[in-house]
């Protein structure tokens, strides 16, 4: 698929993928992508049974783990094959189903390790301030201020996965990828996340893929809204239920 | 496959095993006695007649302030001037300067040694250094610096250091492979490099491991601190030492008498300290009371 924006240029997709394969073991595979492309400004969301396989879909198109074979490309960046460690750093945020907030350090230490990672240097944040001004702005957005000093371990489950949030938001990456970001809030809190991250999507023109249990909220965030069924990622037609319900939890 | 299922089988078989390995245990031990179990026999009385006629009562002339230097403390402070306070201050000390010393040497090592933060052929090599460091006991390093740089408790404190970056090292590259995968996810996914890693993700996160581990090697090094003495490297061994070859083994018991306290009240200190430092958010902190009286006298009285 081509795609083009309004002066006719060719928009690259930012996820490529032709007939990968998931999963840990060669012997016992997941499931396949056969072809998965995301562009610009997509918010794709993710569906499918417990354990069949969304997390390592995430951890693959991080490049934590690699895939057992095709081709695919993240962020622009590959090599035939499997390897995409050679993304850029601070490109890509990662919102992991446990956080992996750092539990024992501040709230500030946390989103603070999301804003430097912005920078090429390591050093930058030492002579200039605007890390931490982007981290200012990524906890006020989500309404943690009052916990800015506060030590992780000591916060709730909803706060925690806001700070998770704060920390990807300061990186101002141009993939994010959400394991369940949205569970364990309350509604008013949900909405508040979700309107930062979408706010955020909308404004830089980043991708975000969303693994969701929730299908209503699903339906409402996506742009796309993807199934893992039959060992495939399948694209859910917009007004059908079906698929999800022979492949979802609910 | 579907005996294992059976749970008194199940029990059955731990139980076995457990026999066997007391088995096992006891016939090596028969083998190192090797026939002459007479002697082990003996051992009470010959404890009894040691300890009544060359052990009991101490002599507590050790707190008692030496003949020479001639002591300018007040009466009351006079006691600073004894064997027994001197050698234990220097013990304290060389204790406290070799953890301090130890730990910074082998922080940098041991974020070298954790598998989790780098390939094998960085890991091993660092385990391996940290093993060489291990391998020999703190007495074997006194020896060695006593050689080199004279008899004192610089040697003492030398000699303390190497055996910390050993033993600390290990303790500190473990606790840091114990760490949850998702912190390290996040960050590799940011692309983060080992040093951010290290200093913003993998320290912080096993601090609570770090210092109780700290804390440890601290009353370690106390205890192994009376042990360098012996060989000539500072410290209250010295003067255990020194009454061992004169047979004053009176004097060599209050000197023990007194190490017992200092490591008891360290370790009910490292009681409270660690409190700090646990997990468990749940987990009530220690109070200085409960720290000397076991908490089961007063607590029966306290209001709900």
């Amino acid at each position: 698929m081509i795609i083009e924006d309004e002066s006719n240029k060719i928009i690259l997709p930012i996820i490529s993928a032709k007939n990968v394969v998931i999963g840990y073991d060669s012997k016992k595979p997941l499931f396949e992508l056969e072809d998965f492309s995301v562009y610009p400004g997509e918010i794709i969301v993710l569906t499918g049974k417990s354990g069949i396989g969304k997390t390592t879909f995430l951890k693959t198109v991080a490049g934590l783990i690699k895939p057992i074979s095709g081709h695919l490309q993240v962020l622009n960046y590959t090599k035939l094959g499997t390897d995409i460690s050679n993304i850029k750093r601070g490109e890509l945020g990662y919102i992991p189903q446990n956080l992996g907030l750092v539990r024992h350090a501040t709230v500030m230490h946390n989103v603070m390790l999301g804003a430097n990672a912005r920078y090429k240097s390591f050093w930058h944040p030492f002579f200039s301030n605007d890390a931490k001004e982007s981290a200012f702005t990524a906890i006020e957005g989500l309404g943690i201020s009052e916990y800015k000093y506060k030590i992780v371990r000591k916060l709730s489950g909803g706060e925690r996965r806001r700070v998770a949030t704060a920390r990807t938001l300061a990186q101002k990456p141009k993939l994010i990828l959400a394991d369940e970001f949205l569970s364990e809030l309350d509604e008013t809190t949900k909405s508040v996340v979700q309107n930062q991250v979408l706010n955020y999507i909308s404004n830089s023109k980043a991708s975000i893929i969303i693994v969701e249990h929730d299908l209503e909220r699903a339906k409402q965030m996506s742009d796309r809204l993807f199934v893992i069924s039959d060992g495939k990622l399948l694209e859910l037609p917009p007004d059908n239920d079906s698929m999800f319900l022979k492949g979802g939890d609910k | 496959m579907k005996l294992l299922d059976n749970y008194y089988f199940r029990i059955f078989r731990n139980l076995s095993i457990l026999l066997l390995v007391i088995i096992i245990t006891w016939s090596v031990f028969s083998n190192l006695v090797d026939g002459d179990w007479g002697s082990l026999e003996n051992s009470l009385d010959n404890l009894s007649i040691f300890f009544y006629e060359s052990l009991w009562p101490p002599n507590w002339k050790v707190i008692e302030p030496q003949a020479y230097p001639i002591c300018t403390e007040s009466s009351f402070f006079e006691f600073k001037c004894s064997t027994a306070w001197i050698g234990m201050t220097e013990t304290l000390k060389i204790a406290f300067v070799a953890t301090i010393f130890g730990m910074f040497l082998s922080l940098p090592i041991s974020l070298l040694a954790a598998t989790n933060l780098n390939p094998f052929w960085i890991s091993y090599p660092a385990r391996i250094l940290l093993a060489s460091f291990r391998t020999l006991p703190s007495i074997i390093w006194a020896i060695l610096f006593v050689i080199l740089i004279g008899l004192g408790p610089v040697s003492g404190t030398l000699a303390m250091t190497f055996y910390t970056i050993g033993y600390l090292g290990k303790l500190q590259y473990e606790a840091f492979e114990g760490i949850s995968r998702d912190p390290l996810d996040a960050a590799d996914a940011m692309r983060l490099n080992k040093i951010e890693k290290s200093i913003g993700v993998v320290i912080p996160e096993s601090a609570n491991n770090l210092i109780s581990h700290l804390i440890f090697m601290f009353e370690y090094n106390v205890r192994h601190g009376t042990v360098i003495g012996i060989v000539g490297a500072g410290g209250i061994g010295y003067y255990i030492n020194l009454y061992l070859k004169f047979l004053q083994y009176d004097k060599v018991i209050a000197y023990l008498i007194i190490i017992f306290i200092t490591v008891v009240i360290i370790d009910l200190i490292s009681i409270y300290a660690r409190s700090f430092f646990t997990e468990k958010e749940n987990l009530k902190r220690a109070s200085w009371k409960g720290v000397f009286i076991p908490e089961f006298l007063f607590s029966k009285y306290k209001k709900e």
